[in-house]
This record gives C-alpha cells, structure tokens and sequence, in this order.
C-alpha cells in the first residue's frame, strides 16, 4: 500500500472514533437534557399533581436555599453534609482498620479463621439495619450509636473481600517466596497482602456504597441531623423539593466517596494500572 | 479447469489498525494468493504477525482495508455460510452438549431439534466423539473440545474450512494425534482447508502446500508446493527434514 | 524427634479445630455476663427462648411468626420479581445495543448512586405507607444491582462466542437469546443475589418505620416496649431466612450455571 492510501485510510479510521465519541457524548447530554425537560413540564403543565413532585428547578432552589436556610429541619444543608459525612467516615475508618488486618489475618492464617468464623457467620447475615433498634436502647441515639451501626455495616464486606482477596494468592508466588527462605510472616507481608490489595479495594467500596446508604436510613430513624434526617423531616414538612434535592445530594457525594477510594486505589496499586 | 483452479482467491488484501498511542499499525501489507480446491493450504508464519487477521477477513468477520476476496470467483462481501471456522480457543459454548454445540448451525438455520440430531451424527462419529454426544463441554480434554470445534465446523456443510492454529494449545502428543486425525477427517470428507499455524513441522506434516507469511506487517514470501511429497509423511525423513530446514532459514524471527 | 514432631502437629491440629468452639462458648459466655447483671436489659439466650414460647402461644398484631416472616419474605420476593422481570431485558439492552445504551445509560447512572433507603420518603410519599411502597421500595432497592450485573455481564461476553455465532449464521435476535443470555446468566444471578441482598435491608428498613406485620415491624415494636428478647430472636429469624434464601440462589445457580462451578473447580 503506498503511503498516500495509508494516511487516508488512517486518517478516516481516527475520525470515525472520533465521531463515535462525540455522538456518544451528545445523545448521551441530549438525552438528559430531554429527561429534565419532560420532568419540568410535567410540574408546570400540572400533569402530575403539584402535592406529588417537584419541578427540577424547584429542587435546584432548595438546593440554593438549604445552603443558608436551617428550615425546615433545623439544619443548612452544610451542616447536614458534615453531620453525615463525619459519622460515615467514623465508622468506615474503624471497619477499615480492624476489618482489614483481619480479614487478610483470616485469610492466611487458620487459627485466626477458625477463631473468628463462628461469630463473623452470625453478625453476617444479619442485615446492619436490624441492629439499629437494639444499638439505640442499648446506646441512644447519639454519634456513638450510630458510628457503630455504619461499623457494623461496612466492616462485613471489608473483611469477606480482604478474605477472598488473599485467599487467591497465587500459588506460584507463594512458593516463589518460600524458596528465598521468606518465613511464613514475611511471605503473608510480601506477596500476600500485594495480592489481596485489589479485591480489598472493591470490598471498600462496597462497604462505603453500603454504609452511605445505611446512615441514610439510620439518620431516618434515630437523630437530628444528617441528611437522611434532612429528607425524612421533607417528607414530613411536605417538601418534596428538599426530599429530591437530598436524594440528589446523597448520590453525589456517595459517587464522590467512591472516587476517592478509587483515586487511593491507583496510586497505591500503581503496577497494576501501568498497562493500562 | 479454472474453478478449480481459483476456489478462493484473495487479492491484494491489507489492513490497518489505530492503535493505543494514536498511532497506526499495519496489520496486513498487501497480500495475494490463490487456493485450489480440495486443497489443504497451510498458512505458515512466526506469532503475532496477522494471520488470525487474515482469516477473520476471508471469513467474512472482519472487513478489509482494502482489496477483494473472491469465492468460486464471485466477490465475497461478509460472512458466508460456504465457510466453516475453527477457531484457536475453541469457543465451545459452555451451556451446550457436545451435539448441541455441533449440530448449531442448523439450529440458527431452523432446523428441527430431531432432524439436526440426525443430521450431525455422522459427524460426530467423524471426528470420533460417539458416545460423547451428551456430554458438557467442562467435562471434556482440550484434543476432545477441539474436534467439537472441528465436527461443528463440518456439520454447517461448508466448501472452505478455516482453522485457526486449531491446535495451539494442546500438549505435544495430543496434538500428534490431533494431526493424525484432521488429515483423516479431512481424507474421509474432502473440502478446501486453510490452516493456519506458527510450527514449521506441523505445516510441513500437513500441508499440500505451504505459504510462508513475513512477520508484521504480513506479506507473502514464499510459497511451498509439496503436493509431490508422500503421504503419510514422516517427521524424520530426509525429504521432511530438508523442507523443514529450508523454510526455517527463511522464516522472519520475531525476536531480534 | 519424628515421632515428636508429628505429635505436636497432631495436637495443634486438634486444638485449632477446638477453636470455633471455644470462640462460640466465649461469645455465649459474654452474653451470659452482659445479661446476668441485674441491671441490665439484655435478655439471657434462655429469656429469649422463654420470649419466643409466649410469642407462639399469644400473636402480635394478630399475626403467628410464620405470618410475620411471610409478609417480609413476600415483599421481598415481589419486589424482586418486578426487578428482575424490568431489570434484566433493560440490563441485556443497555449491554448490548448501542444505540440503547447511549440513550438510556446516562439517565440510569443519574438515578443509580442514590441509595435505595434514600427512596423511602420519596415513595412513601407516592404511595402511602401500605404494601405497595415496601414493594416500589424493594423495586428500586433491586433494580440497580440487577440491571448493572446484567450489563456488565453482557460486556464481559468473549467475542468468540458471538464470533461463533455469526459465522455459524446467527440472525440478531438469535445472538441475544441464543448467546448473550447464556453467556451472561451467571453475572445476571450474581446481580439477583447482590439484589436479594438489598431488597431484604430495604423491607426491613420499610418496615421499621411503618408496618404492621413483619421482621422490621416486630423488631421495632420490641425495642418500643424494651422488649429485647423479641428484638433478638426477630434479629436471629431474619439471619436464618436471610441464609436459607442465599442458599436457594445459590443452589438455583449451579442448577442454571451448571459449568460456571465446574469453571471455579
């Protein structure tokens, strides 16, 4: 093929990608954009009844209100973002240091996992927001409280993943580190825990993703503050627009909480995103 | 005398791919050749220079660059049902007996389920699998799972049979025997076969005829008629070990 | 020194099988502790037993246990079923149509980081507080889990096996039914597992805050009345339903999936 064809060809290829992305890009926009057009109209046109939602503007405005405005619940929207986020990052924090030494400890070591299956197997099944009621008579309805319940919640999949992580250490490393002399420790620190590393990141998120929406639900049901509090007292107040704009707000920093983990997670596991 | 001749002809056939660093990569430079039919060509080249491309072209998965594929002379646009494909992985589906798997192409076709049973058993006991019929693919070796892949490929009744290094990945032995039975199979029901391979002794074994590709980008450079060789041939005769010599010296080396 | 050697061996042995046990008696032990005090509100294991004896004898809410853990377990199960029947064709389409996935992904990733217990005032605002906002809860609670393990399923379908399929002449709509959804299944019970999972928490949650039948309800009516012993033995119901259900999917899975185990093997 002479050169000249090549750079047509190659040049028709690069912007055929190209174009793929672009149209990926502008229906995927234009298909919210229609999204949030049809929703408006349906406030202003009054198909749906007004009492039983809210336009998208109105949520936005109660956005742009709650930031100053402690109404109707008793908090700005601030104060509500850190009340949760503060309690969230308790809890996940704890789940983390002591889930995943022992999950990685359960993992490799079989006393440690015959020692603490039988009661890992019994809080596991046991969804976290069954133990609300008992922490709150047990210890009220404070921060106390309901960091534990956000423990509860996230440590379980910190430690199943840690667990399953190091549980898939290959073999060949193993024994790899074996014959340069490496004692057991030595080996479960060098090739055990490097291996586990990925699948303890997923179980991060998933205990964060499960913990979110766990303090949601706990903040529902025992507390002043928070922003689960803050769309239980909108539904209360009738607000639909707060009830919205919370949910909103939730999903965003729940996303945002997720991409920290995944920030965290590239620098420290550098190798293995280097191909990529 | 010409259709014979030209069973397929493959003419001038290149291809470009974009690659990750926004650069280009010539997957396939220009290559022509032609294939008789009935005959059992072998497509011989070092790894990853571009004949699983090629084959994916003629078999109508991927399309060209540039140039034209003709069939028993027509042009060629696509997939066709004249071709069988024997893919390197073997792409067994899992969820499908050994019959099942075999007997597919006349499912998508819409045959009934007892016609296409009937129909695929011959194949079956073509590649020796009687008594497997039932059997799930995870329950089977690797040489077992490729003739599935090889009675599959049969059973849609094609002129032109495609194999991909179809026996790349079992051990040596199996894959002695492996031989032994597609020039059985293939004596027993005669149709046109490329194959392709990157072993200079499985080619030479095998083939009628041997085209001996460059290392990317591919082209042809060099074309073996071995068709006055014996069969079966023996790996250790003068006449093998000569051939065999000779395309080693002139095969491109992928590591310089 | 062999001998020696394969006695400790043997006794360690012994001793780490001993030592789940030892772990269970600690933890009864503990909650025998906890309990005894004379102050203290937790109920000993022999009070809960005591609890759950009356419990059989005199209803709540009119209701015997097996009805409560029929009226969780059947919200659940709707609200799965709706999940699944809508989430998995939407979950095949956004994974294998273009031209779908480009519409319809990026209205389903705006809904999807909102929590399912964030729905609760909303729905409860739909729909009251009956049996039809558990299960509009227990909907949303599954749907996202079912509809993202079925697209990334089918994202995760070899090539080869479409490969296949074209050249052994497939039309479209056979590759979906014939191909991507063998292929995918066992991503899409992985997603009805992780959904099975979700939908339980949101009942309960449901339930806790408005219901007159139910695990959630009587674990909410025990701790009310500081009645600890229901809570726990409501707590224990819903770990054994919870494991009994897990274990039927799981079961249902290598039923379906028969060489995805063999796979793991």
């Amino acid at each position: 093929m002479d050169k000249n064809k090549i750079d047509v060809e190659v040049t028709r290829l690069r912007q055929e990608a190209k174009r793929t992305t672009q149209k990926t890009i502008i229906i995927g926009t234009l298909s919210i954009a229609i999204f949030l057009l049809v929703w408006q109209l349906l406030y202003s046109l009054k198909i749906v009844d007004n009492s039983r939602i809210a336009s998208p503007i109105q949520v936005l405005s109660a956005i742009g209100s709650k930031v100053s405005d402690p109404r109707p619940d008793g908090n700005t929207l601030f104060q509500n973002i850190w009340a949760s986020f503060k309690l969230a990052m308790v809890g996940f924090f704890l789940a983390l240091v002591i889930g995943l030494p022992l999950g990685l400890l359960m993992g490799w070591y079989k006393p440690v996992d015959k020692f603490v299956r039988p009661i890992f197997e019994i809080i596991r099944p046991l969804p976290p927001i069954a133990w609300i009621p008992i922490i709150i008579v047990l210890l009220g309805i404070g921060t106390v409280a309901k960091s534990f319940i956000i423990f509860f919640t996230t440590f379980v999949p910190i430690v199943i993943n840690s667990y399953t992580g190091i549980k898939g250490t290959k073999q060949v490393y193993i024994d790899l580190a074996k014959t340069c002399g490496y004692s057991n420790w030595k080996v479960f620190k060098t090739v055990g825990v490097p291996s586990a590393m990925p699948l303890a990141f997923a179980g991060m998120q998933i205990a964060l993703g499960n913990g979110w929406g766990t303090l949601v639900a706990a903040e529902m049901l025992a507390s002043s503050e928070g922003l689960g509090y803050m769309i239980f007292m909108g539904r209360n107040f009738g607000r639909i627009d707060i009830i919205i704009a919370g949910m909103f707000v939730i999903g965003i920093i729940g996303l945002f909480l997720t991409s920290i983990i995944d920030r965290i997670e590239k620098i420290v596991l550098k190798w293995r995103f280097v191909q990529k | 005398m010409e259709s014979r001749d030209k069973k397929l002809e493959i003419k001038n056939i290149c291809k470009i791919f974009l690659n990750k660093n926004n650069g280009y990569e010539t997957a396939i430079e220009d290559v022509s050749f032609k294939v008789k039919e009935n005959e059992f060509l072998v497509l011989l080249g070092p790894g990853e220079c571009g004949k699983t491309v090629l084959l994916n072209i003629i078999s109508g998965l991927l399309k060209q660059t540039s140039g034209e594929i003709y069939i028993d002379g027509k042009l060629s646009k696509g997939l066709n049902s004249e071709i069988g494909f024997v893919f390197q992985k073997l792409g067994i589906l899992p969820w499908l007996t050994v019959r099942d798997n075999i007997a597919i192409s006349q499912k998508f076709a819409g045959v009934k389920k007892t016609e296409r049973y009937e129909k695929c058993q011959k194949y079956i006991d073509l590649v020796g699998l009687k008594g497997f019929e039932k059997y799930y693919p995870h329950q089977l070796s690797g040489g077992m799972k490729q003739r599935v892949g090889i009675a599959r490929a049969y059973a849609g009744n094609p002129d032109i049979l495609l194999l991909d290094e179809p026996f790349g990945k079992l051990d040596a032995q199996t894959r002695y025997s492996m031989q032994d039975e597609i020039l059985r199979i293939w004596n027993e029901n005669k149709k046109t076969v490329i194959f392709v391979t990157n072993n200079i002794e499985e080619a030479v074994f095998l083939a009628d005829r041997i085209i001996l590709f460059s290392k990317q980008p591919m082209s042809v450079k060099e074309n073996y008629d071995l068709k006055e060789m014996k069969r079966p041939r023996d790996y250790t005769s003068e006449d093998f070990l000569k051939i065999r010599k000779e395309i080693s010296d002139r095969t491109d080396l992928v590591i310089e | 020194m062999e001998v020696c050697t394969k006695m400790t061996k043997k006794t360690k042995n012994i001793i780490v099988n001993l030592l789940p046990f030892i772990s269970i008696g600690l933890f009864i032990g503990f909650w025998f502790l906890v309990a005894g005090k004379p102050s203290s509100i937790i109920p000993t294991p022999y009070e809960v037993y005591l609890r759950v004896v009356k419990l059989i004898e005199k209803p709540i809410s009119h209701t015997s246990i097996w009805g409560h853990v029929w009226a969780s377990t059947k919200r659940v199960l709707f609200g799965l079923l709706l999940a699944c029947f809508f989430g998995i064709p939407f979950g095949l389409l956004v994974g294998w149509n273009k031209k779908f996935r480009r519409v319809f992904k990026p209205l389903f990733e705006l809904i999807r980081p909102i929590p399912a217990l964030a729905w609760i005032p909303l729905l409860t605002l739909w729909f009251g507080i009956g049996e039809s906002s558990k299960i509009a809860l227990v909907f949303v609670g599954c749907l996202m889990p079912v509809v993202v393990n079925t697209y990334s399923g089918v994202s995760l379908i070899p090539k080869l096996n479409v490969d296949v399929a074209k050249i052994y002449g497939a039309s479209n709509s056979q590759i979906i039914t014939d191909i991507v959804l063998p292929s995918s299944l066992s991503a899409i019970m992985a997603g009805i597992s992780t959904a099975m999972g979700t939908g339980w928490i949101v009942v309960l949650a449901a339930e806790m805050i408005s219901a007159y039948q139910g695990l959630g309800f009587l674990i909410i009516r025990g701790s009310n009345v500081s009645d600890l012993a229901l809570v726990i033995f409501a707590m224990l119901l819903i770990g054994l339903i919870g494991s009994v259900l897990s274990s039927l999917l799981r079961f249902l899975e290598r039923k379906l999936c028969p060489w995805k185990v063999e796979i793991k093997n």
